[in-house]
């Protein structure tokens, strides 16, 4: 009866909060700080949202690496110099039109798939998607066999070949294991946003939005609605949580 | 002839025996009683209770940690109560210059002496960031609370 009352007041209270932060808006439709619904840190997540990103590639400037460096530095990942092998959690793609010579430019991540084809083919069930969407490497099972590398469509996966000096102690990374984005999902368990959507706020693009896919009055839902937003490889039927437009 | 044998036999023993025990009260005299035991670091702050009585945590603080990070990473139940970054927290300074492998981790200081090998800390920080957002003193829900906020029904 307690533990009720007091997950009711805390519930008022994000409630609050979260009308307070959303007021902060620099200009209409831009927010300082975008406050997701954050669930209480003793409960499960649940089906009911479906986190998601939308890019817009019109707006993602070539040459900007904004998102690359602060999702590198969020989760504590560092390079050896050898590209071949790096460790790679999001990465800018650059694709030039032959007969236009129009250039687009678009970061590339795990796309966290409704159907992930890395969790069909996991062979210890490491590989997985958590009840939001979100999907994971349960790297103290992992056993670095990287089929899941090979079954991604989207190069989303890495390998870490390295021993991990001093890893962030909300993102753990060792040797051993395979690794891909995790939609920051230490940020969003507590009502925040990914560290690459507040890159390219700050960087001032606003290429990409993040929100629950499932709620119909947040603003990448809107934006889907209104706009529009492709799958990377559609065909594949995959249900990808990653939308872009512009391509 | 035999009487003498068994004679020299026994005097070797006597021998023998006298002299491991003049060794073992050597040893003893010489470092004292803590060597032989390991030199655990004392938390932090010594008025916070630890989540569970200290007989329960020698013997069962593998359980505790390996059901929460299931339910951290597949469920993302983020309580602090059973987290290993919130042991850390609490029992290694932040910055500390002792990493886990030295007598001087918390961790390792048992876990060395005990002989037995952990991989935590492969993958995990074994020291608190200097910009902590979890640390005890800016927690609006502490993990050493009385249950009453927290993994009550655990």
């Amino acid at each position: 009866m307690i533990e009720k009352t007091i997950n009711f007041s805390r519930r008022i209270f994000v409630e609050k909060t979260a009308t307070a932060v959303a007021g902060l808006s620099i200009a209409p439709g831009v927010f300082l700080n975008q406050v997701a619904q954050a669930k209480p840190a003793d409960q499960a997540v649940t089906s009911d949202v479906r986190w998601g990103m939308l890019i817009d590639t019109n707006k993602c400037a070539t040459g900007c690496t904004a998102c690359v460096s602060a999702c590198n530095e969020e989760n504590g990942i560092q390079s050896h110099n050898r590209p071949a092998t790096d460790q790679v959690w999001i990465r800018k793609v650059k694709l030039r039109d032959k007969q236009t010579g129009h250039v687009t430019s678009l970061p590339m991540m795990c796309q966290h798939c409704e159907h992930p084809p890395c969790v069909d083919v996991c062979p210890t069930g490491a590989s997985m998607k958590r009840e939001d969407g979100i999907v994971l490497v349960d790297k103290h099972i992992c056993i670095g066999c990287r089929y899941c590398m090979m079954a991604c469509p989207y190069k989303a996966r890495s390998f870490a070949h390295e021993t991990v000096t001093d890893p962030k102690e909300y993102a753990p990374r060792g040797k051993g294991t395979v690794e891909a984005c995790t939609l920051c999902v230490h940020r969003v368990d507590e009502g925040g946003t990914p560290a690459c959507v507040e890159a390219c706020n700050a960087a001032e693009h606003g290429a990409m939005i993040f929100g629950d896919l499932k709620d119909p009055n947040s603003e990448i839902s809107k934006e889907l609605e209104k706009h529009g937003g492709k799958q990377i490889r559609a065909d594949l039927n995959l249900n990808t949580g990653v939308r872009y437009q512009g391509i | 002839m035999l009487q003498l044998k068994q004679l020299m036999h026994k005097s070797l023993l006597m021998v023998i025996g006298s002299a491991l025990l003049a060794l073992s009260t050597a040893v003893y005299a010489d470092g004292d009683k803590a060597s032989f035991m390991p030199d655990i670091p004392e938390p932090k702050d010594e008025s916070l209770k630890c989540v569970q009585p200290e007989d329960e945590m020698k013997k069962n603080h593998m359980e505790y940690i390996l059901h929460q990070r299931d339910k951290t990473l597949r469920e993302g139940v983020r309580t602090k109560q059973y987290s290993l970054k919130e042991c850390i927290n609490c029992h290694v300074e932040k910055n500390s210059t002792a990493r886990f492998g030295d007598d001087k981790h918390f961790c390792s200081s048992c876990h060395n002496y005990a002989g037995v090998t952990i991989d935590c800390f492969q993958c995990h920080a074994d020291r608190p960031s200097s910009n902590n957002k979890h640390s005890q003193s800016t927690s609006s829900f502490p993990h050493y609370a009385d249950n009453s906020v927290e993994g009550a029904s655990k």
